[in-house]
């Protein structure tokens, strides 16, 4: 048994990768389906944008790039169309440089599906640097900080920003964040001075984070990764990627939580059994670009 | 369909493959995909600054408003630059004082009201405003919340000795700690799952008929790739102790 | 005044915008708030410009790794060559991600690529965890009972199971947790605010480089 529980705990790990590979393969192409629990943080922001009028300003700031896809990607959609069903104004950007593209796509692939039309009904406007440098600058002058829209229109002329000259006029804004500048950034350089009502909507890594905030009311719901999103879509009665993906978060959760316990077990029955560290490929991805993240802004994922 | 989008779903998923063979091992799929990746994203910053900076904060304000005034930014930004010319990098500093001083300004007072005083305004408020009820849940809870705050700062407190009632407070503050960190890893395995859904996600539709199953063809060729390269990387290395056993003629 | 010019103007000017934009938050009269919208169009040009210097010193990292030929030069010229190619498709597409060829790279390569690069972590924090995740102490085991509970409870199956779990997760967050990252936050934001003051004051330099 001894000598069992320490073979097992030199087991070559590509072993754990094959495991984990069919815990997310299996349930996505079985899915069963199991119901999700609306947590009250969700529920929150979901109230929030039942409660404004049609015709509200809604700004959605798409603080990700395509590492955290698979987490905020689903969240934007159900927000975007939460948005559009409920003819708010909605006014979206991004403070992540290589999060544009994704941005843009979503925006426009929501809004092309309820009819919208850019300029009129919604605007892009795309990515400026300086992180909460423009969230200050857009506090002061909306217009100064985004000159034009992703597409070259200026912003002073398009009739969905009539009204709008700063942050103070924006009724909800809700940022989708993958670090910094994020949500913190939104509500220390934003909400603080600017008195609008904030929302987040985070990746799975921060949002234990942020629960300070949500206390203290300077958030006013939290979205926490591809459960929340999952949340969000069953609150608007939504089939998106988020439910899809929920029997497979739950696989693979029981497997690590599985691992987890034979590892101490195994070292109950094995005391003092040595773990070499490089059995199989090494710790971790990227040693040689220069480069071993993609966002020169990001501060956590 | 767009024979740009089943091209494309044939990259992307030959993209993906490359870079789950590192599960197996270092190879040269991975490190192929790896440079691609920093290449791509390098290029593509390069293109939103262009439009995004140059042409839109700058090119456009400058001269379609006449507002000739931001040349003394863009003056500043230019000096940044100078930090890859050794004689006069020391012109960086004068933008980076402009940074760094703008910065530090702006973070203080906001600071002091966000993540100071509301956050104990946060710790105390409940507690004040239980004075008059019955003690429950809410209040019990209000009471661990303040007592995780100041076990946690004591702990954190590098400058008085950890010794009597403040070593006791520095333990508590500890295991207040490890239950957040708990669930901070917690969340973490939620993300990190998160992310290969949504990559087996994305492998899985580039499989169907629609896409000319591009994952399941790419997967066994990336397979017989790695395998070529292993029994080459195998020749070698035998090869060369073969070499070296061989004395020279 | 060359001193002056390298290190007394450098120093200066960090001390009057941050005492100035300091004090302006307390008084937000529209002169110091125009000053304030005008320096913030500011920072975002000045900044723009930084973003050049990363990119820059990448060029140079795997430039020089080309010009030595050290082992794997040739994924540096992979580095260059995608880099241009996306420049140049970039402009021919005027920026724009519709229906263009940088949307195209966008999509196929940036997207799948620092996708799968970040998902990979996915399988090595399972193996971490099998290996290392070990209640070897009090802590430890406090440590991991709460993670156990965080990903049983944040899970349907978990709250189909024990529909307790949510719940309690929930309350772990919103109690313990939150007062542990409460202690950590003010803590953090006290060590920052003394770190700018140090900053403005002149007395943490490191930000100017070099020795002068």
């Amino acid at each position: 048994m001894r000598e069992l529980a320490g073979k097992l705990l030199r087991l070559d790990r590509r072993a754990i990768f094959v495991l984990i590979a069919l815990a997310t393969l299996i349930p996505l192409l079985y899915p069963v389906g199991l119901p999700i629990r609306v947590s009250p943080e969700v529920r929150r922001v979901f109230d929030h944008i039942e409660s404004l009028p049609a015709g509200s300003v809604f700004l959605l700031s798409l603080d990700f790039d395509p590492a955290s896809k698979p987490e905020l990607y689903p969240m934007a959609v159900a927000l975007l169309n939460h948005a559009f069903r409920r003819d708010l104004r909605v006014v979206t950007m991004t403070l992540w440089v290589s999060g544009t593209g994704m941005a843009e796509k979503v925006v426009s692939g929501v809004a092309s599906e309820y009819g919208k039309r850019r300029g009129l009904d919604y605007a892009f406007l795309g990515y400026s640097p300086g992180g909460a440098n423009v969230i200050i600058n857009m506090g002061q002058d909306l217009n100064a900080a985004f000159p034009a829209d992703h597409y070259g229109e200026r912003t002073a002329d398009l009739p969905v920003l009539r009204g709008i000259r700063s942050l103070r006029q924006v009724n909800y804004v809700v940022s989708l964040a993958a670090g910094t500048p994020g949500v913190e950034s939104w509500y220390v350089y934003g909400k603080e001075k600017y008195g609008f009502e904030l929302g987040g909507g985070v990746t799975a890594v921060i949002a234990p984070g942020l629960y300070p905030f949500l206390d203290t009311g300077q958030i006013n719901g939290l979205i926490g990764g591809l459960r929340g999103a999952a949340e969000y879509e069953t609150l608007i009665g939504m089939k998106g990627k988020g439910m899809a993906g929920m029997d497979a978060q739950s696989a693979t959760h029981f497997i690590i939580i599985g691992l987890i316990l034979l590892c101490n077990l195994f070292y109950v029955v094995a005391p003092g059994t040595v773990v070499r560290s490089f059995d199989g490929p090494q710790d971790g991805p990227g040693p040689s670009t220069g480069l071993r993240t993609g966002s020169p802004q990001e501060g956590q994922r | 369909m767009a024979t740009s989008v089943l091209i494309g779903a044939w990259v992307a998923a030959g993209l993906t493959l490359f870079m789950f063979s590192f599960l197996y091992k270092d190879n040269p799929f991975f490190r192929f995909g790896e440079h691609l990746y920093v290449g791509v994203s390098m290029g593509y910053t390069i293109v939103r600054i262009h439009y995004d900076v140059m042409m839109k904060s700058l090119y456009g304000p400058v001269a379609q408003e006449g507002k000739w005034w931001l040349l003394v930014p863009a003056l500043l930004g230019l000096l940044v630059l100078t930090r890859f010319i050794p004689k006069v990098s020391w012109l960086s500093r004068i933008s980076f004082a402009v940074i760094v001083g703008f910065g530090s300004g702006v973070a203080i007072p906001r600071i002091i009201s966000s993540n100071i005083l509301q956050q104990v305004q946060g710790t105390l408020k409940p507690l004040l405003n239980a004075g008059s009820s019955r003690f429950g849940m809410a209040e019990l809870n209000a009471l661990l919340i303040l007592t995780g705050v100041l076990t946690v700062l004591v702990y954190f407190f590098f400058s008085i000795e950890h010794k009597g009632a403040i070593k006791i407070a520095a333990r508590i503050g500890v295991y207040f700690l490890m239950v957040y960190f708990g669930a901070a890893f917690g969340y973490t395995v939620m993300a990190r799952m998160s992310l290969v859904i949504g990559r087996f996600d994305d492998l899985i539709l580039f499989a169907s008929r629609d896409y000319a199953y591009a994952s399941v063809v790419l997967l066994i060729l990336v397979t017989l790739g790695l395998l070529l390269w292993e029994r080459g990387s195998t020749g070698l290395t035998t090869g060369g102790q073969r070499r070296t056993q061989t004395p020279p003629a | 005044m060359t001193l002056f010019l390298r290190r007394t103007l450098p120093l200066l000017l960090t001390f009057l915008f941050g005492v100035a934009f300091a004090v302006q938050y307390y008084i937000p009269h529209p002169v110091s708030e125009g000053a304030l919208t005008e320096i913030s169009i500011w920072l975002r040009i000045i900044l723009g410009f930084a973003m050049i210097l990363g990119i820059a010193s990448l060029c140079q990292v795997h430039y020089a790794k080309i010009r030595t030929r050290v082992a794997g030069w040739g994924y540096s010229l992979v580095v260059y060559f995608s880099m241009l190619i996306t420049v140049a498709v970039g402009l021919w597409a005027r920026g724009q991600e519709t229906g263009t060829g940088l949307g195209w790279i966008y999509t196929y390569t940036l997207l799948a690529l620092q996708g799968t690069m970040f998902s990979i972590l996915g399988f090595f924090v399972a193996s971490a965890a099998f290996r290392a995740f070990r209640a070897r102490s009090k802590e430890a085991t406090v440590l991991l009972v709460a993670a156990i509970l965080m990903m049983f409870g944040r899970v349907p199956l978990g709250e189909y199971l024990v529909p307790a779990a949510g719940p309690l997760a929930g309350w772990l967050l919103n109690v313990l947790n939150l007062a542990a990252r409460r202690g950590i936050i003010i803590g953090i934001s006290l060590g920052g605010i003394a770190t700018s003051i140090k900053i403005i004051f002149g007395i943490e330099r490191s930000y100017l480089g070099g020795r002068e």
